[in-house]
C-alpha cells in the first residue's frame, strides 16, 4: 500500500475488510477486539474477522497512514492495558467518506435501476473468519 | 474465566501460539501478542455461546483465516523486499525510463574513463628511446676457427640471436655499463633521494628500460634504451652496445690466447725433440765415421744413421709448419678479432618521447570506456526497468 497518497480516490476500491474496519473506527478508537466485535455487530454477525485478517488489515492501514496507534491506553481495572488503540487519521476519514459515497452511488444506480426497494439493505460482499 | 475449563483454553492458546510461527516473523513480533490476545478473546466468547462445540466452530473459522493470512503476509514481505529496491532505486534518481538511464550512465561512464586516460596519458613522465645496432657475425674467423672443418664452420646455430640477446642482458654486458656510466650514483640521485642505488637494483632498472629486438632476416640486433633523460638514453645504448662488443672481443682474445699457447707448447715441445733427435744423430755420425756432408749411405751398417736422420728431417718439417700456422694465428688474432661484432649504428638523443604512447592509451581509454559504460550502463537500465514495474498501489488488505 502506497504511503504517496494523493487523492482518496486513488485507493478506491477498498476491500470489504478494509472498509470494515475503517468504518468501525469511524466511530471512534478501538482496539483489535473491539474492531472485531464492532464489525460482527453491524453485520449482524455475517462478518467475524479473525486474528490474521484483522491484524493483516490493520498492518496495511498503519502502512498506507489511513489509521494511526492511539497513545491513549485503558484503565488497567477497566481493561487489559496491553492492548493497542487504533483510530482513523485524516486522510483515513477521507477514504471512508470516499468510499462510502461511492457505494451510495452504487446503491443509487441500483435503485434507479430498480434492482432492490427504498428499504432494502445493501449488502457488502465478503466473509471472514 | 475461572469458570472455563482451563485445558481447552491453554490447549487452543498454545496450538494457536504455535500456528503464529506460519507468518513472518516481523509480522509475528509486531502483532503476535495482540493476535494471541485476540484470540483468546474469542475463545472467551465462543467458549460462553457454546462451550466446546463453539471452540470448534472458532477453529474451524480460525484455520482457514490463519492459512490465507499468512500466506499473505509471506508474500506481502516478497513485495516489501521489492518495494525496498523501488525506494533505493528513487533515492537514486533512477525513477526515469531505462534508456534514459542508459544512455545518461553511458555518457558518465564513458566520460569518466576517457578523461581519466587522457589525465594519466598526460601526467605519465615522458621517456625518450634511442637505439644502437650491432651486427653480430654467428661465426667470425680467428685462430680457433682457422682449424675447423667446413661442415662444423657452416653448421647453424638456431639459439644465437637467443643467446646474444641473454648475454646482451647479463653481468658481464651490463655490469661494466653501470660502472662506466656510474649508473648507482646517477639513478641514486634521481630516484633514491640521493642515496647510491646497489648494482644488482641498477641492473633491475636497466633491464627494465632495455628492449632488444633482431633484425628480420640479417645478423643484426637492436639495442633501444628508454629514459626520461634523451641523452642519458643514448649514453646508455652505446655504452651497452659498446660493452658487447668488448665482451665479444675479450672472449675472443682468450680463446685465441688459450689456442697460442697450446700451440706454442706443442712447439716447444717439438724443439726439445728436434734437439735430443739431431744429438743422437752426431753420435751415431760419429760412430759410423760418416762425412757432414753425405747425403747417400756407403754401407748397410750406415742404416741406423740414415734412419735416424729421416726422423730429424720429418720432425724439422713439422715443427716449421707448427712455426708458420703460429705466425698466421697471431695475424689473425690481430686483423680478426673485431670483425665477430660491429657497431653498425651509434644511438642518438631522440627528438620527440615515445613513452607514453599518446595515440594508444588514448584509444585505449576510449575502448575502455566505452565496455565499461556499456556494463555499467546496461545494469542499471536493467535495474531502472525491473524497478519500474511496480504495483500499483491498492488497499489490498486481505
Amino acid at each position: 500500500m502506497s504511503t504517496h497518497l494523493q487523492e482518496p480516490e486513488e485507493l478506491l476500491p477498498l476491500t470489504p475488510a478494509v472498509f470494515h474496519v475503517l468504518l468501525a473506527l469511524a466511530g471512534g478508537e478501538r482496539h483489535g477486539y473491539a474492531i472485531m466485535q464492532e464489525v460482527a455487530e453491524s453485520t449482524e454477525g455475517r462478518i467475524k474477522m479473525g486474528p490474521g485478517t484483522l491484524y493483516g488489515t490493520i498492518k496495511r492501514l498503519l502502512e498506507a497512514r489511513l489509521i494511526e496507534e492511539s497513545d491513549e491506553r485503558p484503565d488497567a481495572e477497566l481493561d487489559d492495558e496491553r492492548r493497542r488503540y487504533y483510530r482513523l487519521t485524516a486522510v483515513g476519514e477521507q477514504v471512508v467518506r470516499a468510499e462510502a459515497r461511492r457505494y451510495a452511488d452504487l446503491v443509487a444506480l441500483a435503485r434507479g435501476k430498480k434492482l432492490i426497494g427504498k428499504t432494502a439493505r445493501a449488502v457488502m460482499p465478503g466473509g471472514y473468519a | 474465566m475461572k469458570n472455563l475449563p482451563p485445558r481447552s483454553f491453554s490447549v487452543s492458546w498454545a496450538v494457536y501460539e504455535r500456528l503464529l510461527l506460519a507468518y513472518p516473523r516481523a509480522h509475528r513480533r509486531e502483532y503476535g501478542p495482540a493476535m494471541a490476545q485476540l484470540f483468546r478473546d474469542q475463545c472467551r466468547d465462543a467458549w460462553t455461546d457454546s462451550q466446546n462445540w463453539g471452540l470448534l466452530k472458532l477453529w474451524l473459522r480460525i484455520l482457514p483465516d490463519l492459512a490465507a493470512t499468512s500466506i499473505l503476509e509471506r508474500l506481502a514481505g516478497l513485495k516489501e523486499r521489492k518495494s525496498m529496491n523501488d525506494r533505493l532505486a528513487n533515492l537514486s534518481g533512477f525513477r526515469i525510463a531505462p534508456a534514459a538511464v542508459f544512455f545518461k550512465l553511458f555518457a558518465l561512464v564513458f566520460l569518466l574513463v576517457f578523461g581519466a586516460s587522457i589525465v594519466i596519458t598526460c601526467i605519465l613522465p615522458e621517456s625518450y628511446a634511442s637505439t644502437a645496432r650491432v651486427k653480430v657475425d654467428p661465426d667470425p674467423k680467428g685462430p680457433l676457427n682457422s682449424t675447423a672443418t667446413p661442415e662444423s664452420a657452416s653448421n647453424y646455430d638456431p639459439y644465437f640471436i637467443q643467446t646474444t640477446f641473454e648475454i646482451l642482458r647479463s653481468q658481464v654486458v651490463l655490469g661494466p655499463v653501470i660502472d662506466q656510466l656510474q649508473l648507482n650514483d646517477v639513478w641514486g640521485k634521481k630516484y633514491n633521494g640521493g642515496a647510491p642505488l646497489k648494482s644488482a637494483q641498477s641492473m633491475e632498472m636497466l633491464k627494465a628500460r632495455l628492449d632488444l629486438a633482431p633484425i628480420r632476416n640479417t645478423s643484426i640486433a637492436s639495442i633501444t634504451v628508454y629514459s626520461e633523460d634523451r641523452d642519458e638514453a643514448a649514453r646508455i645504448a652505446n655504452a651497452i652496445a659498446g660493452s658487447f662488443r668488448d665482451y665479444r672481443v675479450r672472449s675472443r682474445v682468450e680463446a685465441s690466447d688459450r689456442a697460442l699457447q697450446a700451440m706454442w707448447d706443442q712447439y716447444q715441445n717439438q724443439e726439445a725433440q728436434i734437439q735430443e733427435t739431431t744429438a743422437g744423430l752426431d753420435s751415431l755420425r760419429q760412430k759410423y765415421n760418416i762425412a757432414i756432408g753425405a747425403t747417400e749411405p756407403q754401407s748397410l751398417r750406415e742404416h741406423p744413421y740414415w734412419d735416424k736422420k729421416r726422423d730429424l728431417d720429418t720432425q724439422l718439417e713439422f715443427h716449421k709448419l707448427l712455426a708458420a700456422k703460429i705466425d698466421a694465428a697471431k695475424l689473425d688474432r690481430e686483423t680478426s678479432l673485431n670483425s665477430g661484432t660491429e657497431i653498425i649504428d651509434t644511438a642518438h638523443p631522440g627528438n620527440t618521447p615515445v613513452r607514453p604512447n599518446k595515440p594508444l592509451n588514448i584509444t585505449l581509454g576510449a575502448l575502455t570506456g566505452i565496455f565499461l559504460a556499456s556494463v555499467v550502463g546496461g545494469f542499471f537500465a536493467l535495474i531502472a526497468s525491473w524497478s519500474g514495474k511496480r504495483i500499483p498501489p491498492a488497499p489490498a488488505a486481505s
